[in-house]
């Protein structure tokens, strides 16, 4: 990425950096007004809460880490997300790349 | 929009699992190879920033809460294929690493998100592109991300869990997303008219290979 680092991406990083701070601060807030989406509403509007299970065990369950408060567990799964979809999407990117070698 | 395990039925979650596994496959094919080394890392860019994004629950008073997805935004900046390529990503790992979104049901949510709004949202927009850049983008990420909460219904009016109250499911989530879009719809707008005003060159005409 170094060779062709795009003049962009600095800002870019910075922006990412803005947004996992304020992710607590939403997090708070929305919380104090109460968090249901249409799918909750659905689900008790047809009795389908309890059939809801967990498969598997995530690292960082509900956006939080086990053992850190509310705003620090998502300020670190937002740092943590941010980061593995940044690597991930940008590892996607390189792998569909132009062949540099002079394949096209 | 994230369907937790248990929610549908085994045979409609491997149903469409199967179906977002053709359309990434096809989406893979047709950009590979045809991504600049410049722009391979928006794709990573545009992913984290949908990822934190979607960290940011708007607070609603009367009890509600909604988050930007960011399938249309990702079709327009990006193009389709690597749109939805790209909101995959961000789906897979929050059902991966944060349990947001069941993994039986991960193809079903991935169908849903990265693509039926990624592709409706970015038809939406080459519509109505005509009519105007921000028009077109607020309409796309408006009624993109009722498309696929609307499939996202489907799916669980379908179910047993659900009591195959389709009806239910289609106009709560339905009406819920459709109101909860135009958050959706000025977001994608916004960022959007922002990006191309501040730089052009990441607009897709301004790069061809990442089109569709």
């Amino acid at each position: 990425m170094a060779r062709n680092r795009p003049d962009w991406l600095p800002r870019a990083l910075a922006a990412l950096l803005i947004l996992t701070l304020l992710a607590p601060v939403f997090g708070w807030a929305a919380g104090q007004v109460g968090y249901a989406e249409p799918l909750e509403n659905a689900a008790e509007a047809t009795g389908a809460t309890e059939h809801a299970t967990a498969v598997g065990t995530a690292l960082f369950p509900d956006y939080g880490v086990p053992g850190f408060g509310g705003a620090t567990g998502t300020f670190v799964s937002a740092v943590v997300g941010t980061a593995l979809t940044l690597l991930f999407g940008a590892g996607i990117g390189r792998l569909l790349g132009a062949d540099t070698d002079g394949r096209q | 929009m994230h369907i937790p395990d248990g929610y549908i039925d085994l045979p409609l979650a491997l149903l469409f699992g199967a179906l977002a596994v053709v359309v990434l496959s096809v989406a893979a094919k047709r950009v590979n190879g045809e991504i600049s080394d410049a722009r391979a890392p928006l794709l990573g860019v545009v992913a984290a920033s949908i990822f934190a994004a979607q960290m940011l629950d708007w607070p609603i008073p009367g009890g509600t809460s909604a988050h930007f997805v960011g399938g249309a935004f990702a079709a327009i900046l990006l193009g389709p294929h690597l749109g939805a390529l790209c909101v995959a990503t961000v789906v897979t790992i929050q059902a991966l690493v944060f349990g947001d979104g069941g993994l039986v049901v991960l193809g079903a949510n991935v169908f849903n998100m990265a693509v039926v709004e990624v592709y409706v949202g970015y038809a939406i927009y080459r519509l109505l592109v005509p009519y105007g850049e921000f028009r077109a983008a607020f309409v796309a990420g408006w009624l993109g991300i009722t498309a696929g909460a609307l499939t996202a219904a489907l799916q669980l009016g379908l179910s047993s869990a659900f009591q195959y109250q389709l009806l239910t499911t289609l106009s709560i989530m339905g009406v819920g997303h459709l109101v909860l879009g135009l958050i959706e719809g000025a977001i994608t707008a916004s960022v959007y008219r922002y990006l191309a005003r501040a730089r052009p060159d990441l607009r897709p005409n301004a790069a061809p290979e990442v089109s569709a």
